[in-house]
């Protein structure tokens, strides 16, 4: 289920570009490097994706869960004054390599939308030898336990919290 | 390595510091950091509600423009240790290039080592490399386009 959050946190989700997307390496070592996520309203839940030439994201997620995605720059977004939003979650990132982009057209025709230039990457065949790797993916699913948010990205004040209730 | 970050740094405002929290998850903030020329260090300000604790933490630097494009990154693997207050000191241990670090040869390095990751994961679980289909993508660009 969706935790409660308000429209302008759920535009941020929709809206950035990026976040900077932490697993956790074997030694305990949280890994930052950006991401491109895609926020599903219906169950709260973000999916992403990572290729196989950068599988570590997987590996670290296959090993321990725990993840975070910090939503903190607008840029390209069209947000103004927009809050910091900070996703504490569980992932899950099963080993199946994909290569068709079925059922997901329209997170694809987005990125290329916001990244038009990207489509350099298929334009000739030298290009394609090049980069073919980079649309071997593994499909990531994050499930929030816990979100953060500071408004007008204020990151020096206490954020509000939204967390989810586990039972049992 | 120390040198490499300095320079790197310089092109950044605002990086990433990420720790863990005391429920073992990641827990990232954006902060503005002091460079510590003796210590080969970096000091931070980390507010108390973080409740980050001491221990392995990384720091990455990213940006890109409107069109998100002029991709370039950077992150600094190491540690996070409280050394008064809401003070605390990263001390990096190692360098790893992200996107358009190193300009042109070094994208190049960047695609062929990921080419040979991508061989790597496929070799290991016995599968073909497998075709992209070219075709589609492109359909999806042209949608994109319009």
């Amino acid at each position: 289920m969706a935790l409660p959050i308000p429209a302008e946190v759920e535009a941020v989700f929709r809206e950035f570009r990026t976040c900077e997307f932490s697993t956790l390496a074997a030694d305990g070592t949280p890994i930052t490097w950006p991401m491109l996520p895609f926020y599903r309203a219906s169950t709260g839940q973000f999916m992403t994706t990572t290729s196989i030439g950068l599988p570590d994201k997987a590996f670290n997620i296959r090993r321990n869960r725990r993840v975070s995605l910090l939503f903190s720059d607008a840029t390209g977004s069209g947000l103004f004054d927009a809050p910091a939003v900070l996703v504490q979650g569980d992932a899950v990132a099963p080993d199946e390599v994909k290569t068709s982009i079925g059922g997901f057209e329209n997170e694809i025709a987005l990125v290329y939308r916001r990244q038009p230039a990207g489509a350099r990457y298929t334009r000739n065949a030298a290009m394609r030898w090049f980069s073919d790797w980079y649309f071997m993916r593994l499909e990531i699913t994050v499930t929030p336990r816990r979100i953060l948010w500071w408004e007008h990205g204020d990151l020096s004040s206490a954020p509000t919290v939204v967390e989810a209730i586990h039972v049992g | 390595m120390w040198a490499e970050i300095r320079r790197h740094l310089r092109g950044f405002s605002s990086p990433v510091l990420t720790g863990v929290d005391g429920d073992g998850y990641p827990i990232s903030i954006r902060c503005a950091l002091e460079l510590d020329e003796t210590e080969q260090a970096l000091r931070v300000s980390l507010p108390g509600w973080t409740g980050i604790r001491p221990g392995p933490a990384s720091l990455l630097c990213h940006g890109h423009n409107d069109l998100l494009w002029d991709l370039h990154s950077f992150l600094a693997r190491g540690t996070l240790e409280p050394i008064g207050g809401e003070t605390w000191v990263f001390r990096p241990s190692r360098l790893v290039p992200g996107m358009g670090i190193g300009g042109l040869a070094g994208m190049a390095r960047f695609a062929l080592a990921k080419r040979r990751a991508a061989r790597r994961y496929l070799q290991r679980r016995g599968l073909a490399r497998p075709k992209i289909d070219w075709a589609q993508l492109k359909t999806v660009q042209a949608k994109a386009r319009q």
